[in-house]
């Protein structure tokens, strides 16, 4: 049953620059949530390598992964979400090495963690991602009203994407790594 | 008498005073780039072999970096480079007008590799300047606590980052000679690394799948998780903070350190023993290489990793207590030591912002230091940053970065820097692992799988990229038996019961007090300037070693690090047609110095308070 798998939710995002920062600026709204046992929450800001070492040493691996995360994509308006299922695809070796470049040189990036934890065949069958459209990138502490009014409607958005995944396949567009867009 | 360059002279009680008779002591003179700039493009113009080749950005480093020059691709010369450093840093700023004891979190944010020595610097730069003395306990532990970020650092710079220009898979593709040959060449220290012929290591050098590479990902996992038993957390800990570490120290954290430090006793041989082989195969293979990322062993190190019983934060003491750090503080100007003084080393500091996106300021607050000695107005402790950001043009302004100098001359900085002023100074204080010999610095690794070692890093003729990257391979073993020196310092101060791992303290409401934080990234040189003012910050400066090896000229046309070694390099790569070169050899010598440009440049303050927004001149197009 889709209920007891064991569920990753997890926030990505620089600190302080507003909508961008929606991953973990949510963080603590989206832990005092009511959740089953079988979801954990965890800031995913530390860094693909290591992500990937934490998932190679678990006893027992994640059936899911939710990763929610502000990304600018063309004809969205602010404030609209998306949610993509990961379709696997990396880039190229050299565009692979890039982003570990990035990665081990403390670049916080969706995209990263994403295509590293491909290449490094960490995720499950199931990855989704739930993005926020932030609008151009800017300083903040709080998030501006277009986002702000929606955040009850993104929380609900990640219970329902952790609570039945691949269930709703068919509501998800798929996102591969070599151009991190909609296909 | 170590200032060649700056009017200043020593009495015979070794003050410094500033020379008589000098109208304006600190005038220099500045030089315009137009003549320079207009000869390059008429040759631009003129011939077709000489190309524009610009990297923006350089991959595989740490941050912003760009990098443009010009390559005479017929005669296999770069006639000239600008470094460009491509984002503000806006550290400074963000510090300015708060408490004090926000600098070491704040600062720590620089970066994303090195936030553990920004986050010590800052709490260094505190202690200086309010006489906080951490007990020893905590001086020892925050020695390992850095000896350990290093183990971190240098595995990921020379596998993860440099190592690659020199996989079998690249250097096929640029040098296919060289690789041939390396499959006919026996390695030197199979014994220890186990690898038969060179192309064997060259191979397993490649990118994502080579042994070696993914080896040091997982030695990185190491050492972070011995990071955090002392931290807290990585890349940013939580427990650094003036006067010492937050953190419980006892029997069982130092044998959860220990069980993580004793790997990198046998990983230090075997990454030396890698190293060695690969760069005595190619400078074997083309003596020419020797000339790759060259100029002169001119650099500059703080020293690091605290005596207790020496150190005691005052500025009166620096030159003590610095010399008597595991690596000795220093400047060595061709290849010869001129000072292992710190505060002859932090007198001699200046910044110009000539050809960078900053205002010039106009103040010279502090003529002196707290002893007497002159100070330049563009000492860190009197500049002020005022960002500019503004067109592009290889004649005026390019960088976000500065042109910092000592004594008037551009600096190096590095891990390497570490190795070769504490192998030439000899001032190493006695040690049960650690020898100066005065050309080189001896390494007494332990025992653990592999069997105990004695290595010896030799101070090498020529100062080029091949000798940044061995140099910091032996920084391994050499940071693994400091941390087991300080380890065993700390199993006898815990069985004395001397426990304390902080001095507590206050920041006093009234008055002005100036410290200096010197301390060192895995890539080297890292200061913090700190002014108190009435119990806030009343100016931070922040100098990285990515600041001094990515600046941009000097105001009297001095290039800075990266333009100078990328200039003395030859072109060794081959190629049938211009569009087919990669630029391989300036790679390689810009990635030799470890470019960390998070910390060299950052996010800018938006004319409000500590509010950080990104301003990016990254185009080239249009530069003059």
């Amino acid at each position: 049953m889709a209920w007891n798998k064991r569920t990753l939710l997890g926030t990505i995002g620089y600190q302080n620059l507003s909508n961008h920062s929606i991953g973990p600026m949510l963080l603590e709204d989206i832990k005092s949530k009511d959740w089953s046992t079988h979801i954990t929450v965890e800031e995913m800001n530390w860094g693909p390598i290591a992500i990937v070492q934490w998932f190679q040493s678990l006893d027992k691996p994640f059936d899911r992964v939710v990763l929610f995360t502000a990304i600018e994509r063309p004809e969205r308006q602010i404030g609209d979400v998306s949610v993509f299922k990961w379709g696997g695809r990396t880039p190229s070796d050299k565009g692979v090495q890039a982003c570990i470049g990035d990665a081990v040189t403390g670049v916080i990036s969706p995209e990263n963690l994403l295509i590293i934890g491909e290449h490094f065949k960490i995720w499950p069958e199931e990855v989704y991602i739930v993005d926020v459209e932030p609008g151009p990138e800017k300083a903040g502490t709080t998030l501006t009203t277009e986002v702000g009014e929606r955040v009850v409607e993104y929380l609900n958005t990640l219970e329902i994407v952790c609570r039945e995944g691949w269930h709703t396949e068919d509501n998800f567009a798929i996102l591969y790594g070599d151009q991190i867009s909609v296909e | 008498m170590c200032f060649k360059n700056l009017p200043i002279e020593f009495d015979e009680q070794g003050n410094a005073f500033l020379k008589e008779n000098v109208a304006n002591p600190y005038e220099y003179k500045v030089v315009q780039l137009d003549k320079e700039q207009d000869k390059l493009k008429e040759l631009l113009v003129r011939n077709g072999f000489i190309k524009n080749i610009d990297y923006d950005p350089v991959t595989r480093v740490a941050g912003a970096l760009a990098f443009h020059s010009v390559v005479d691709l017929q005669n296999k010369k770069v006639l000239s480079t600008n470094s460009m450093a491509t984002l503000f840093r806006g550290y400074e700023i963000i510090l300015k007008g708060r408490d004090p004891r926000d600098a070491a979190y704040i600062s720590s944010r620089a970066c994303g590799v090195c936030g553990g020595v920004h986050g010590t610097t800052a709490a260094l730069a505190m202690e200086m300047a309010l006489g906080i003395v951490p007990p020893p306990l905590g001086i020892v532990m925050r020695n390992i606590l850095l000896a350990i970020e290093y183990l971190y650092d240098h595995p990921l710079h020379l596998f993860l980052l440099a190592g690659p220009d020199y996989s079998e898979e690249l250097v096929r593709e640029t040098n296919p000679e060289i690789a041939d040959a390396a499959g006919k060449t026996k390695s030197k220290n199979g014994k220890i690394h186990g690898y038969d012929t060179v192309l064997d290591i060259m191979k397993d050098l490649n990118p994502l799948k080579g042994k070696l590479y993914l080896e040091a990902l997982s030695m990185t996992r190491v050492a972070r998780e011995a990071y955090v038993i002392i931290g807290g957390k990585y890349p940013h800990p939580q427990s650094v903070i003036p006067g010492g570490l937050s953190v419980t120290v006892n029997i069982t954290t130092l044998n959860e350190v220990y069980t993580r430090l004793i790997k990198f006793f046998d990983y230090g041989q075997k990454v030396t023993a890698i190293w060695d082989d690969i760069f005595d195969f190619f400078l074997e293979q083309n003596p020419a290489y020797a000339d790759c990322g060259v100029r002169p062993a001119t650099m500059i190190d703080t020293g690091v990793w605290d005596r207790p019983g020496v150190y005691d934060a005052s500025y009166k003491n620096c030159d003590k207590w610095g010399e008597a750090r595991w690596a000795t503080p220093g400047v060595a100007v061709d290849g010869e030591v001129v000072t292992t003084n710190l505060q002859q080393v932090n007198v001699g500091l200046e910044e110009f912002v000539e050809h960078s996106y900053y205002e010039k300021w106009d103040g010279h607050r502090f003529k002196e230091d707290s002893l007497g000695n002159p100070l330049s107005p563009n000492h860190p402790w009197n500049k002020e940053t005022v960002p500019k950001p503004g067109k592009q043009s290889w004649k005026d302004r390019y960088s976000w970065d500065t042109s910092p100098t000592w004594d008037r001359m551009p600096m190096e900085a590095g891990a390497y820097s570490r190795l070769y002023l504490t192998a030439k100074a000899q001032k190493l204080p006695k040690s049960k692992f650690l020898e100066s010999t005065g050309h080189s610095l001896k390494i007494n690794v332990p025992g653990h799988n592999l069997p105990e070692a004695n290595l010896e890093w030799k101070v090498p003729a020529k100062w080029n990229a091949f000798e940044r990257n061995r140099a910091r391979a032996y920084c391994i073993p050499y940071s693994a038996v400091v941390a087991m020196e300080n380890w065993m310092l700390a199993q006898q101060l815990l069985r004395e019961g001397k426990t304390d791992v902080s001095t507590p303290y206050e920041i006093p409401k009234k008055g002005t007090f100036m410290g200096v934080g010197a301390w060192g990234a895995g890539r080297g040189f890292l200061t913090h300037h700190l002014v108190i003012d009435n119990g806030v910050i009343g100016n931070y400066q922040i100098v990285t070693p990515s600041t001094l090896n990515a600046a941009p000229r000097t105001p009297w046309g001095a290039p800075g690090p990266y333009e100078e070694a990328v200039m003395n390099t030859p072109i060794l790569e081959k190629f049938d047609k211009p569009e087919d070169y990669q630029g391989i050899d300036i790679l390689r010598a810009i990635r030799s110095f470890d470019p960390c440009m998070p910390c060299t440049t950052h996010i800018m303050d938006n004319n409000s308070n500590h509010v950080v927004t990104r301003e990016v001149t990254t185009c080239a197009c249009g530069v003059e």
